[in-house]
């Protein structure tokens, strides 16, 4: 009898507590709650979970627990390292093209001239393209039998002989940052355009006033003021390269060799291939550590005198 | 003690159990329509469709047996079908790949058919490369849906032009041939290979390996593909001196898959072709390649201690361990796999419905006699030269369990010595090495 009066009485306090509003509130937003729990938090958390099982969907009855070796094997498997490596080349090829290029790009679009706002749609197109028909195209482009790439080269002289493009392990992963970097500028570029629209012109005519040059005013006022923009465009490609995974696909398949075996490939082969989805999880968890590492090391670094 | 005992125990249930709950919410209504004698489900991968369609209708028109018939890409085939082999959704008959053969049995997704007579009777006019394809510990599990081998083709226009009056024979004739067509400007690369990683690669290098007289394993299974006198090493050389030494094959043959090459071929690029038997049919056909009528089979060429043995490969009907549980759906199954792979009201139907759809090879010796198809091929190949390369076929000797995970490092490993990172003796150690530990793992 006394359990059931307190029991009644600390119901009696928590719906005093919550309000009408709020537990309608609740209510309407638990059926989203529990979408979102079993579409997105649960798979996190089992996938994480079955990185500790030797997991192996070819071989359904044998599947020990095994602690953290999945991850400590990968410590000393040399493909991995190699697939690290080649992911860490890549993505500083492409971040730091986008970079330079995307401000170049904003930079321009940036002034004022006749058909600008024509430019602009233009530049905007690879960005519009899906992922799977830009890598279609540039397999396309750097096919070496048929391939634009040698055809325009061709034309032109500059090559005597039509060329080995991806096929060439030197090649290869500048060839597919060159394709990813096509895709990924107009994205960073409009994202700097908006921090460059952001810098008031007074700061320009004072600078103008006192004497500085074109490239005193570029240093000192454009440059510091584009830094959010900057570490904006910064974190999101690097992320995309981190993780970038349909041009390898396409392009290579982590060939020729492992000249383009990056760390989403061998995720792939691991988990969907070799259909080791402990260690494919392992690998998975990893890779997202890293790119939540990278992702502070630049909201210190560039977000530090925002 | 006990409680890590449980501990442990409680960790792998929960592990199974979870993986097979998903999959039985999705698949426990066909489940139950299942244990209720309802349609028999066929799964196959998305070719010959409307062939298949049509072949179905008539034997449920037959039998009076319902068959539910769905199919998924060739790409994803394999992992979509483990995926529902995990979760337990419903499936009888199915296609299977040689390469998977042992996986699945391993796994205990796919059953032997071998106590069904009716069945077991048609080996009698099998080639023995395709039963032996669908054979696993002395169980057989299946029946032929299609099957074919690596053939060696030649442009007979541009042998005839280097001054050549007959196509090589062995691989130094390739060799000795394609290097006059580079000096006399007929081709630039007048051998077409192509060594992209993918599906194909293995069926290349096998018919490398096998008419060099090699093998990739000893009968016990162990490596043998790393030794000096087995056959791989002087395959995997050929390649990298035609590749880097005469220049006979394109330095793009890492990048180059099957189909790429084919067109290639097809578009005159090339004198010799390394390609699937059943490609000849589009090879000699004028909407389709600028070399029609020019395309003509040799035998393959051989190495200094080999023959003109090539690579073979089986797809075929398969039952799943589902449909063997239960006598009567064994039985619809089974005579459903024999409708396929067999004869269908006394001919060998299907077989050659495919054939002469979309020129996929046969493994059953009578239909070389067929009238039908021996007009078929009269216009564009020589059914006696396909006959005999098809008589010394063999089946690939690596598969196993773990082919799949040593198949990625084989690949890589013969691409690194194509292109010059390792040599030829390191390439082929390494896989074996990955060969043993993948064997001492299972």
């Amino acid at each position: 009898m006394a359990n059931t009066a307190i029991h009644k009485a600390t119901r009696r306090s928590l719906l005093d507590r919550y309000g009408y509003e709020e537990r309608s509130a609740v209510l309407f937003l638990a059926p989203v709650m529990l979408v979102l729990m079993s579409v997105a938090v649960f798979p996190i958390l089992y996938s994480f979970y079955l990185s500790f099982f030797r997991m192996k969907l070819t071989r359904p009855n044998n599947q020990p627990f095994i602690w953290f070796e999945n991850y400590s094997d990968l410590l000393t498997n040399e493909l991995f390292w190699v697939s690290v490596s080649r992911t860490v080349v890549f993505t500083l090829i492409s971040v730091s093209a986008i970079a330079v290029i995307a401000l170049l790009v904003a930079l321009l679009l940036n002034q004022e001239f006749k058909g600008r706002r024509v430019l602009s749609t233009i530049i905007l197109i690879p960005w519009a393209i899906p992922y799977v028909a830009n890598a279609l195209m540039w397999k396309w482009i750097y096919d070496s039998g048929y391939g634009a790439l040698n055809g325009a080269l061709y034309q032109l002289d500059f090559i005597d002989k039509y060329m080995v493009w991806l096929g060439d392990q030197d090649k290869t992963l500048p060839l597919i940052a060159n394709a990813f970097v096509w895709k990924e500028v107009p994205l960073a570029a409009i994202l700097l355009l908006v921090s460059l629209k952001a810098i008031p012109a007074d700061l320009y005519q004072a600078a103008r006033v006192d004497g500085a040059t074109v490239w005193q005013r570029f240093i000192h006022i454009t440059l510091p003021a584009m830094k959010p923009g900057f570490m904006l465009v910064m974190i999101y490609e690097t992320m995309m390269a981190i993780r970038h995974f349909d041009l390898f696909f396409i392009l290579t398949e982590g060939g020729p060799g492992d000249a383009s075996h990056v760390l989403s490939w061998h995720i792939y082969v691991e988990t969907f291939r070799n259909l080791s989805f402990g260690s494919g999880a392992a690998m998975s968890y990893l890779l997202a550590l890293a790119t939540f590492a990278l992702s502070y090391f630049f909201i210190r670094t560039l977000g530090r005198r925002i | 003690m006990s409680t890590r005992k449980m501990v442990h125990l409680g960790r792998r249930d929960f592990l199974r159990t979870s993986a097979a709950a998903g999959a039985m919410a999705l698949a426990g209504p066909a489940r139950m329509a299942m244990a209720q004698g309802a349609p028999l489900t066929m799964h196959t991968w998305s070719a010959a469709v409307d062939t298949v369609q049509s072949h179905l209708n008539a034997f449920q028109e037959e039998t009076g047996i319902q068959v539910n018939y769905g199919n998924s890409p060739w790409a994803q085939y394999r992992e979509g079908m483990v995926t529902k082999f995990v979760g337990g959704a419903p499936l009888d008959m199915m296609w299977v790949s040689d390469s998977w053969l042992p996986e699945w049995v391993e796994a205990g997704w796919i059953a032997p058919i071998d106590d069904f007579d009716f069945l077991m009777k048609y080996n009698a006019e099998a080639e023995d490369f395709s039963t032996d394809s669908m054979t696993y510990k002395g169980r057989q599990y299946g029946l032929t849906y299609y099957t074919d081998y690596m053939a060696f083709f030649y442009d007979e226009e541009k042998v005839k032009e280097a001054g050549f009056d007959a196509p090589p024979t062995t691989w130094e004739e390739v060799v000795e041939q394609s290097l006059v067509m580079k000096e006399k400007g007929i081709s630039e690369y007048p051998m077409m290979l192509a060594m992209a990683q993918e599906s194909w690669l293995i069926e290349f290098m096998s018919s490398l390996v096998f008419s060099h007289g090699g093998h990739f394993t000893d009968d016990n299974g162990d490596s043998v593909m790393q030794n000096a006198d087995g056959g791989a090493v002087q395959a995997l050389q050929w390649v990298v001196d035609a590749v880097n030494k005469h220049g006979i094959i394109s330095p793009a043959c890492v990048e180059t898959g099957e189909l790429s090459g084919l067109k290639a071929f097809a578009s005159g690029n090339h004198a010799f072709a390394m390609v699937a038997k059943y490609r000849l049919r589009m090879l000699n056909d004028p909407e389709q390649s600028q070399i029609a009528g020019r395309v003509k089979q040799a035998m393959m060429p051989m190495g200094p201690d080999g023959d003109h043995s090539t690579v073979g490969w089986m797809r075929f009907h398969g039952m799943s361990s589902q449909a063997a549980q239960d006598p009567k759906r064994a039985e619809d199954t089974a005579r459903l796999i024999e409708w396929f792979g067999g004869k269908a009201n006394g001919e060998y139907k299907f077989q050659k419905l495919l054939f002469l759809d979309i020129g996929a090879g046969f493994g059953v010796k009578p239909l070389f006699d067929d009238p039908d198809i021996q007009a078929a091929y009269d216009q564009y190949g020589d059914v006696e030269i396909i006959k005999a390369q098809q008589a010394i076929a063999r089946k690939k000797d690596v598969i196993t369990p773990w082919f799949g995970e040593w198949n990625e490092a084989n690949g890589t490993a013969w691409q690194q010595a194509i292109l010059g990172n390792s040599d030829v003796a390191s390439a082929l150690a390494k896989s074996g090495e990955t060969w043993d530990e993948l064997k001492s793992e299972y």
